[in-house]
């Protein structure tokens, strides 16, 4: 019996505790429906979400050396990017962190930017493929690829040619990558064959694109796309896979002295972005240098 | 007959390499993993390696302290959320649940098992993030909290483990409470104990070793998560620091920085398979005493 009446106090605790957590719960939504008014308004006294790529991400390195997060200490480069920065290895994950979160912030290839989120000005000039061609916005980044040096893999020195040419590089404007300058018409000698093409998953979308152009002027070749990731890219074409290698960063010294010869294919943007939401719209480098930094922790130490 | 014999000899043949090929794979797993890992440790320093509090592969500094912390972490609080639910859940299906109820409860359970982790991940990172984000802000609003986190937090990644590991302890513990003979509780009721009195003082702590491999197995399950976690955690490289705040684990340590490993990151990232490793292996070994002891009391 005892047991018993232990048991039905225990549930009426237990009761109670949900009732009081249930009016907590109430609590919790009536305060967060007042934010969600703010939310309209904006406030710009909350924490700033910070939104950062993995280490050794191309997109990453390429985005604090752009904005001075990346700082020379006793001769060697120390990203300073903020420990509190979330991090995600991928481009979707940012996506939508940053379009669930009101005051997040954080960046992506301009290749791969949607409608979900806000690309912010940087130092006045809007993110857009033109824009980075004529150099009024600065946060860019190159697309390589790599072939061992002693290529002898006709198909894919062809289809190489055809991307350093004019018609390769209509695609890459096309996707709103920012092609090369001085580019002559293909000439290709059709060779037929196959070629293996791998590597980074940012540069891959536009490579589909070329392979699908490629084909287009020479039917015999066949050439087929594996994505996966830079350093993966690299390795592969080292060890014979991959006939061409991708990577979305500059090649590293071992890979270069283990036979690699690097070629630029196009330019890539990297756009700052911010929720939807946000009043923010430009931002200067120093204020996202800080934001990154750590130095601004709420969105009012950084905007008025 | 003597075709057959021969017939007899060849089939168990196969089936002795069907039976190493799991074998052989731990062995090669393991070679794999300490021929790749520990010239890494080696070279980093053990000691710097383990309890370095710095992780930072672009100069070099390897430190996984925050990681070991952080998945010990994340797994305590899968503990925490999954580990009394799991037992009151069992215990409801053997000794409390009408047969009308039972299987379609089965089947839940056993969907929750079936659901891949990924999907978990998008579950959290849609469902659960912006709620704790919620939660953080509304603290911080009415001054609990001095920072209000942006919802990828300790307390999200634990919410959801928990909710995955549920599967493992439900199994294993009411099979080990359908185990106890009918006589403990039987005879608990012919002494006078009520039904919940036998089940809590006789049947439960027969059931003990059981129930307590099922928690084990569930952390084994919670630490070595990954995709779910990385999508919730944050997985900031640094010491945890409060249950708002983003976390790493060692497995998400592994899978987000491998892509653009090169070189000594690149082994860094292996020998931190190896610490991973090493805990599993613990947890297996306590697994298995736990078992052995369960048998020899009874």
């Amino acid at each position: 019996m005892r047991m018993k009446k232990f048991i039905a106090i225990l549930s009426a605790v237990g009761m109670l505790a949900a009732g009081i957590t249930g009016c907590g719960g109430s609590d919790a939504s009536d305060v967060s429906d007042t934010s969600g008014d703010t939310q309209s308004e904006w406030d710009s006294s909350n924490d700033i979400t910070i939104v950062s790529r993995e280490e050794g991400s191309g997109t990453r390195g390429a985005f604090i050396e752009l904005f001075g997060i990346e700082e020379e200490q006793d001769g060697e480069k120390v990203d300073m990017t903020t420990e509190e920065a979330q991090i995600t290895n991928s481009t979707s994950v940012m996506m939508t962190t940053v379009a669930q979160d009101e005051y997040a912030i954080g960046y992506v290839s301009l290749g791969s930017l949607g409608d979900t989120v806000k690309a912010v000005k940087i130092d006045g000039a809007q993110a857009t493929a033109e824009n980075v061609k004529s150099g009024t916005y600065k946060v860019s980044r190159p697309f390589n690829i790599a072939t061992k040096e002693d290529l002898d893999n006709e198909v894919a020195k062809d289809f190489m040619n055809f991307i350093l040419s004019e018609e390769g590089q209509a695609v890459i404007t096309d996707n709103n990558y920012i092609a090369l300058e001085d580019v002559k018409p293909f000439e290709g000698t059709s060779p037929s064959g196959k070629a293996v093409v791998g590597g980074s998953s940012s540069v891959s979308p536009v490579m589909e694109k070329l392979i699908e152009a490629y084909k287009g002027v020479n039917a015999n070749a066949e050439i087929e796309l594996q994505t996966t990731d830079s350093t993966t890219g690299m390795t592969s074409t080292i060890d014979g896979s991959y006939d061409i290698g991708m990577a979305s960063r500059e090649l590293k010294n071992t890979e270069l002295s283990a036979g690699l010869k690097p070629t630029v294919i196009a330019t890539d943007g990297i756009a700052v972005i911010v929720n939807k939401s946000s009043t923010v719209d430009e931002l200067s480098s120093d204020q996202v240098k800080s934001i990154y930094t750590g130095d601004a922790l709420t969105w009012d130490e950084v905007v008025e | 007959m003597k075709s057959k014999t021969w017939n007899e000899k060849f089939m168990q043949g196969v089936f002795f390499t069907a039976a190493c090929t799991s074998v052989l794979a731990v062995a090669l797993i393991c070679i794999f993993l300490f021929a790749n890992g520990i010239p890494a440790m080696k070279e980093i320093g053990f000691i710097k390696f383990i309890t370095g509090q710095r992780w930072k592969p672009g100069n070099d500094i390897y430190g996984i302290l925050p990681m070991i912390v952080g998945s010990l972490y994340v797994t305590a609080g899968a503990v925490i959320v999954g580990v009394p639910i799991g037992i009151l859940t069992s215990v409801f299906m053997a000794m409390y649940c009408p047969k009308k109820i039972y299987k379609p409860l089965k089947a839940a359970i056993e969907l929750l098992a079936g659901i891949p982790s990924v999907v978990y991940g998008f579950f959290g990172l849609v469902v659960l993030v912006p709620r704790v984000r919620e939660l953080g802000r509304a603290l911080k609003m009415i001054g609990l909290a001095r920072s209000s986190g942006n919802g990828n937090s300790i307390l999200t990644a634990s919410l959801l483990l928990g909710i995955m590991i549920l599967p493992t302890i439900v199994g294993v513990t009411e099979s080990a409470i359908r185990a106890v003979p009918a006589q403990y509780y039987e005879g608990a009721l012919a002494l006078g104990a009520t039904h919940e009195r036998s089940i809590f003082k006789v049947i439960i702590p027969a059931a003990k070793s059981g129930v307590v491999a099922g928690v084990v197995l569930g952390i084994g399950r919670a630490i070595g998560e990954t995709m779910a976690v990385i999508m919730v955690a944050g997985n900031q490289a640094r010491m945890p620091a409060g249950i708002m705040k983003g976390v790493r684990t060692l497995t998400a340590n592994i899978v987000i920085e491998m892509g653009y490993a090169a070189d000594l990151h690149r082994e860094a990232l292996i020998a931190t398979g190896v610490v991973l490793f090493v805990f599993i292996l613990l947890i297996n070994f306590s697994v298995a005493l736990i078992k052995r002891r369960g048998e020899r009391e009874q």
